[in-house]
C-alpha cells in the first residue's frame, strides 16, 4: 500500500502547508475546482438525459398529426396508401414484418447462441476458448451495411437459386414456404438478423454461464452425471432468467435494425404467412419513407412508426434490465 | 452448495444408470455445441471472405485517392474516405469527453439513486434504434440549418457512441482501486485534483479502449448518416458544415446499383471498413485485457 | 504519465474548435471550391430520372463558370426533392412530378421550371424475350393491379404473335420511395384505366397491390436484373446504360413506340401553351401525335422564388435549359430538346427568381 501513491505518479503533488500558496488560497482554489468539476460532470450527465428526452419528444411531436388523425387504430390497420383522397396509414403490416423477422431470427439464434456459450464455457479446450470467443464476438463488429451488401449480392441470389426451391418442393405445403422464390423478402432479412444477434446473445449467455456456482456443477458431476446432464440440471436452470434477458436484448437489437433489413426485404406491404415474399419492417419503412413523403400526414405517419419502434425498444430494454437486476440481487 | 440432502427423485439418482444411452445423448449434444460454434465462426469467415475476395481486386492507389463518378463506371472512394475520417473524428471529439465526464459523474459525484438513474438513461440511449437517432438529428440540426452536413452526421454518430464510452468508462473507473483514491484524499489533495491527476490517468488505458470500440462502431453506422449526410458532391469536402461523402453511405448506394463495377467498388470499400473495424476491435480487446490485469494487480 | 494529458487536451480542444467552426460555418464557404462567397456551391436533390443528365452538367458547368461553381446533386427521388426544397435543406429540388396544390402551398412561393424532357420506360427481364415486346398501357395497369400474373397471358401473347412467351410469373417492381417515374406511370394509367384511377390514383408514392419495392432508379434496375420474370418502370436513360430490354408501348394512335428522342419529342410537340404554374402532363398524348411515346414526362427544377442564392440559381438554370448549353448532353441520354413554348415559359419563370 505504501508504494501505491508513488506508483500512480503522485510524487508531483506538494504536501499541504508548503509552497507559495497559502493554505487558505489553496483551500478556496480546491473548493472552486471541486465545484467546477462537479458542475461539468453533472452537465454532461444531464446532457445525456436531455438528448434522450429530446429524441422521445421530437419523435412524438413529429407524429402528432398522425396520432390525432388515426389514434390507436393505426396499430391494427394493415394499409399504407399515400394518395389522397383515400389516404390511409397503418402500422400492422410493418409490426408483422418486424415480429416475424426478429422473432424468427431469435428462434434460430437462441439455441445456436446457447450451444455456442456452452461450447465456450464447458466443452472447448481451454486454450481455444478465448480465440473462438473473440471470433464469435467479432461477428458483431461487422457493420450492418456490409451485411446488407452481402445479403443483396450473395445471400439473396443463393437463397433464390438453391435454398428456396428446395424448401418449396419439400416443405411447400407449409404456408411459410409456399411462395415462389425471390431474392428479397422475410427469409434473407431473418437470416441476416440472426447473424447480427448471435454474438450478442451468446456473449451475454456466456457471461451468465460463468457465474454458475462451481459447487453446483461439481456436485452434479460427483453424482455421476454426464456433462450434458450436469448442464441440464445445474447450469441451464440457474441461467434461465439471464438467457431470457439476453434474448430480449437480442430482440431489441433486431427490431431496431434498419439498414441491412431495408437492403434485403423488398419494401412491400402486406401480411402473408409466406417467408419468400417481399415485406417490410418498422425500421426499414422509416428508412425508405423518411424523405420524400408526398404529404404531411404521410410524414407524420412515418414518425408514428418511429414512436411505436422507440416504445418497443425501450420496453424490451427495460424488461431485460429488470430481469438482470433481479438476477444479480438474487445472486448476491 | 446447499447442505440439504438430494431428494430421491433427483434425475441423477434415477437408476439403474443407463450409461450407454446417457453417454450417447451427451456425445450428441457435445457435437451440437461444436457444430454451433463452427457455424458461427464459419458465418464470420464466409462474410469476411466474400468481402475480401470480391473487393481486394479493386483496391489500388487510384481507387483510394480518386473521387466518385456521379453516373457511370469508374472513379474511387477517396472523397468518402476523407469524409468518414472527418465525421468520425468529429463524433469522437464530442462523444469521448462527454462520455468520460458522465462516467465520472456516476462513479465519483452522484449519489446512488442519481447514479442509477443516469445509468438507466444511458442504457435506454444505447438501445435507441439508430434510424430514430437519424430522425432526431434531422429535426434538430438539418432542418434548422437548411442543409445536410458532416456535422449533423457527426452528432448522430456521437449520440450512438456516447453510451458505449460512458458505460465502458464506468466499468474501468469501478476497477480503479479505492486505495488509490483514498491515498490521494489522505494526503489532503482536493477531490478534483484526485480525479484529474490520479483516477483518470489510472483508468486511462480503459478509457482509450472504450474510445477505440466506440470509434469502430461509429465508423460503420449508416442510419444516422442516411438522413443527415447522404447528398454530397463527388469532390473531396473538408468543411464539416457541408455534406460530405462517407464510406457507409457509399457502400449503401452502390449496393443498390445495377452496375457490377459499382458492386466491386462497394465490396472494396466494405473491405477497408471491415479491416478498420476489426483492427480497432482487436487492439481494444488486447489492450483491455492488459489494462484490467494491471488494475487488478494494484489492488 | 503525460500522454493522458495530451489526449484529454486534444479531445477538449478538438471538441471546442469543431463546435465553434460548425456554429460559425453556416455562413462561410466550403474549402473544396476555394471560393470566398457561398454562391460558388449549389446543392440540389431529387429526381433520379434527371440524374444522368445533371451529372453531365456538373463538370461542364464548373468548367464554364469563373470562379467555378460546384453543383452537388443527390438523386434521392422526386419525392425527396420536393421534401428537401420545401424544408429548404437544399438550394434547388428536382422532380418529374409537378407540385400538388398542398405541396405548392407548403413550399411557400416555389417556382417550377421544366428543365428537361425525357420518358419513363417499361423494362422487363424474361428469359428468351428480346427488346421491343408490344404492350398496351391497359396491360401494364392490369399487371400492376395483379390482374395479369403470367407472361403467357393471352392479353400479351395476342399482341406478340412472333414471340415465345414463357409461363413465368410476372413480378412487378415499383419504387418504394417518392418517385417522379411513379407519378408519370400513375398519371398515364389513371388516364386510361378508371379502375386504376379509383383504386390507386396518381402520386409520387402509391400503394401498389402486388410486387416488390426498390429505391431509386438504380435500385429498380438492380432488382429487375435479379428477378426472372420481372417488369419495371424506370427512367429511359437507365435502360441503355444497364443493357435492359424495354417494351414498345401502344399510344393513342395505336402505334407501338419505344422511348426514343423522336417519340418523346412527338409527345412534347402537343404542348401549345404552358399553364401559369408550368405543370405539364404529356402522358397519353392525343392520336394526332402518331409517333408519340405515351409515357413521356417533363422534369422540373423547383426553386424558391426568393433565395439567398438567386443569382447563382438563375445562371445555372439558364445554362441547363440552353439548347447550346446543358441541353446538348440530352439526346445521348434520351432527353429530347425542350419545345419552344416551354423554353419561353422557362425563361420568364427564371426571370422571376429574386433575392
Amino acid at each position: 500500500m505504501e508504494g501505491t501513491a508513488a506508483s500512480v505518479g503522485m510524487t508531483g503533488v506538494a504536501p499541504p502547508g508548503s509552497g507559495a500558496l497559502g493554505r487558505r488560497q489553496r483551500g478556496r482554489l480546491d473548493r472552486i475546482g471541486d465545484r467546477s468539476l462537479y458542475v461539468i460532470t453533472l452537465a454532461a450527465a444531464l446532457l445525456s438525459a436531455v438528448v434522450l428526452g429530446g429524441i422521445g419528444y421530437e419523435v412524438v411531436h413529429g407524429a402528432s398529426a398522425s396520432i390525432s388523425h388515426f389514434g390507436l387504430g393505426f396499430i391494427t390497420t394493415n394499409n399504407w396508401d399515400p394518395v389522397p383522397p383515400h389516404e390511409v396509414y397503418g402500422a400492422a403490416s410493418f409490426i408483422y414484418g418486424t415480429a416475424v423477422s426478429s422473432f424468427g431470427a431469435l428462434l434460430i439464434a437462441t439455441p445456436l447462441s446457447i450451444a455456442i456459450a456452452l461450447f465456450l464455457t464447458e466443452l472447448a479446450p481451454r486454450r481455444a476458448r478465448t480465440p473462438i470467443g473473440t471470433l464469435v464476438e467479432l461477428l458483431a463488429a461487422i457493420p450492418s451495411v456490409v451485411l446488407g451488401l452481402w445479403g443483396i449480392l450473395v445471400l439473396g441470389p443463393f437463397l433464390r437459386d438453391h435454398v428456396e426451391p428446395g424448401l418449396h418442393s419439400v416443405l411447400g405445403w407449409i404456408p411459410l414456404f409456399g411462395g415462389d422464390q425471390s431474392p428479397v423478402g422475410l427469409l434473407p432479412a431473418m437470416l441476416i438478423l440472426t447473424i447480427m444477434t448471435v454474438p450478442i446473445v451468446s456473449s451475454l449467455t456466456r457471461e451468465i454461464f460463468l457465474t454458475v456456482p462451481k459447487e453446483s456443477k461439481e456436485g452434479a458431476l460427483a453424482l455421476g452425471a454426464t456433462r450434458w446432464e450436469m448442464i441440464k440440471t445445474t447450469v441451464l436452470p440457474y441461467s434461465r432468467p439471464g438467457i431470457v434477458a439476453a434474448v430480449i436484448l437480442g430482440l431489441g437489437r433486431a427490431i431496431g435494425e434498419a439498414i441491412a433489413v431495408t437492403q434485403v426485404i423488398g419494401g412491400a406491404l402486406g401480411i402473408h404467412a409466406n417467408l419468400f415474399v417481399p415485406a417490410d419492417t418498422l425500421a426499414s419503412r422509416i428508412a425508405s419513407n423518411a424523405t420524400g413523403a408526398p404529404t404531411a400526414l404521410n410524414l407524420a405517419s412515418v414518425f408514428y412508426l418511429g414512436v411505436i419502434l422507440l416504445a418497443l425498444s425501450v420496453i424490451f430494454n427495460a424488461v431485460a434490465r429488470l430481469i438482470i437486476r433481479r438476477m444479480t440481487l438474487k445472486g448476491s | 452448495m446447499e447442505a440439504a440432502s438430494t431428494p430421491a427423485n433427483h434425475p441423477l439418482l434415477q437408476g439403474p444408470p443407463n450409461l450407454k444411452r446417457r453417454r450417447r445423448v451427451n456425445r450428441a449434444l457435445e457435437v451440437v455445441a461444436w457444430v454451433s460454434a463452427v457455424v458461427a465462426v464459419a458465418a464470420l469467415f464466409i462474410v469476411v471472405a466474400s468481402v475480401f475476395v470480391k473487393g481486394v481486386g479493386a483496391l489500388n492507389l487510384d481507387f483510394l485517392t480518386q473521387g466518385q463518378v456521379a453516373f457511370g463506371p469508374g472513379g474511387g472512394i477517396g472523397n468518402a474516405l476523407v469524409g468518414t475520417g472527418i465525421i468520425v473524428l468529429l463524433a469522437a471529439a464530442m462523444a469521448i469527453p462527454i462520455g468520460v465526464l458522465v462516467a465520472l459523474y456516476t462513479s465519483e459525484f452522484a449519489k446512488s439513486r442519481s447514479a442509477s438513474a443516469i445509468r438507466y438513461v444511458l442504457d435506454i440511449l444505447n438501445g435507441v434504434p439508430t434510424i430514430i437517432t437519424g430522425l432526431f438529428v434531422v429535426v434538430l440540426i438539418v432542418k434548422p440549418q437548411g442543409h445536410q452536413s458532416g456535422f449533423a452526421g457527426a452528432v448522430g454518430l456521437a449520440i450512438v457512441m456516447l453510451p458505449l464510452v460512458a458505460r465502458s468508462t464506468q466499468e474501468v473507473l469501478a476497477l480503479v482501486p479505492s486505495s488509490v483514491k483514498e491515498a490521494g484524499l489522505a494526503l489532503g489533495v482536493s477531490r478534483w485534483r484526485t480525479i484529474v491527476s490520479v483516477i483518470v490517468p489510472t483508468a486511462f488505458g480503459g478509457i482509450l479502449t472504450a474510445s477505440l470500440v466506440a470509434v469502430a462502431r461509429a465508423a460503420g453506422e449508416t442510419a444516422p448518416l442516411l438522413l443527415a449526410c447522404s447528398i454530397f458532391p463527388t469532390t473531396t469536402v473538408t468543411d464539416p458544415s457541408q455534406a460530405m461523402a462517407n464510406i457507409p453511405i457509399v457502400i449503401f448506394q452502390y449496393s443498390e446499383s445495377p452496375d457490377p463495377s459499382k458492386h466491386t467498388q462497394a465490396w472494396a470499400a466494405a473491405l477497408i471498413l471491415i479491416l478498420f473495424v476489426l483492427l480497432l476491435s482487436s487492439i481494444a480487446r488486447v489492450f483491455s485485457a492488459r489494462v484490467k490485469k494491471r488494475l487488478e494487480g494494484t489492488r | 504519465m503525460k500522454k493522458h494529458r495530451l489526449f484529454a487536451a486534444a479531445c477538449v480542444a478538438g471538441a471546442l474548435a469543431l463546435t465553434v467552426a460548425a456554429c460559425g460555418s453556416s455562413s462561410s464557404s466550403t474549402s473544396s471550391t476555394g471560393g470566398a462567397s457561398s454562391s460558388t456551391t449549389l446543392v440540389g436533390a431529387g429526381s433520379s430520372l434527371v440524374l444522368p443528365l445533371v451529372s453531365k452538367w456538373v463538370p461542364d458547368y464548373a468548367g464554364k463558370t469563373d470562379p467555378p461553381v460546384t453543383v452537388t446533386y443527390g438523386g434521392i427521388g422526386s419525392g425527396g426533392g420536393i421534401d428537401a426544397i420545401t424544408n429548404r435543406t437544399v438550394d434547388f429540388g428536382a422532380s418529374d412530378a409537378p407540385l400538388s396544390a398542398d405541396q405548392a402551398s407548403a413550399c411557400d412561393n416555389c417556382l417550377q421550371v421544366p428543365w428537361a424532357l425525357s420518358a419513363t420506360a417499361i423494362a422487363y427481364n424474361v428469359s428468351g424475350v428480346d427488346n421491343g415486346l408490344q404492350l398496351t398501357p391497359q396491360i401494364v395497369a392490369d399487371i400492376y393491379l395483379g390482374n395479369i400474373t403470367t407472361w403467357d397471358d393471352p392479353a400479351i401473347t395476342k399482341l406478340n404473335s412472333g414471340v415465345d412467351l414463357p409461363p413465368t410469373k410476372i413480378t412487378p417492381i415499383y419504387r418504394s420511395d417518392g418517385s417522379g417515374d411513379t407519378y408519370a406511370l400513375t398519371d398515364l394509367l389513371s388516364k386510361i384505366s378508371p379502375d386504376w384511377k379509383s383504386q390507386i390514383g396518381t402520386s409520387t408514392l402509391v400503394k401498389f397491390p402486388v410486387g416488390t419495392g426498390a429505391e431509386h432508379n438504380d435500385g429498380v434496375a438492380a432488382a429487375l436484373g435479379q428477378t426472372d420474370g420481372a417488369i419495371a418502370y424506370l427512367g429511359a436513360a437507365y435502360v441503355s446504360t444497364n443493357s435492359l430490354t424495354e417494351a414498345a408501348l401502344q399510344n393513342e394512335a395505336r402505334n407501338y413506340e419505344e422511348p426514343t428522342v423522336k417519340a418523346i419529342s412527338a409527345a412534347a410537340d402537343t404542348v401549345k401553351s404552358v399553364p401559369s404554374d408550368n405543370a405539364i402532363s404529356i402522358t397519353a398524348p392525343p392520336a394526332s401525335a402518331k409517333d408519340a411515346y405515351p409515357l413521356s414526362t417533363f422534369t422540373y427544377a423547383i426553386v424558391p422564388q426568393s433565395s439567398p442564392k438567386a443569382d447563382a440559381l438563375k445562371k445555372f438554370l439558364t445554362y441547363a435549359i440552353d439548347p447550346k448549353g446543358g441541353q446538348t448532353f440530352g439526346p445521348d441520354l434520351l432527353f429530347a430538346p425542350l419545345p419552344a413554348p416551354v423554353l419561353a415559359a422557362d425563361k420568364s419563370t427564371i426571370a422571376k427568381i429574386g433575392s
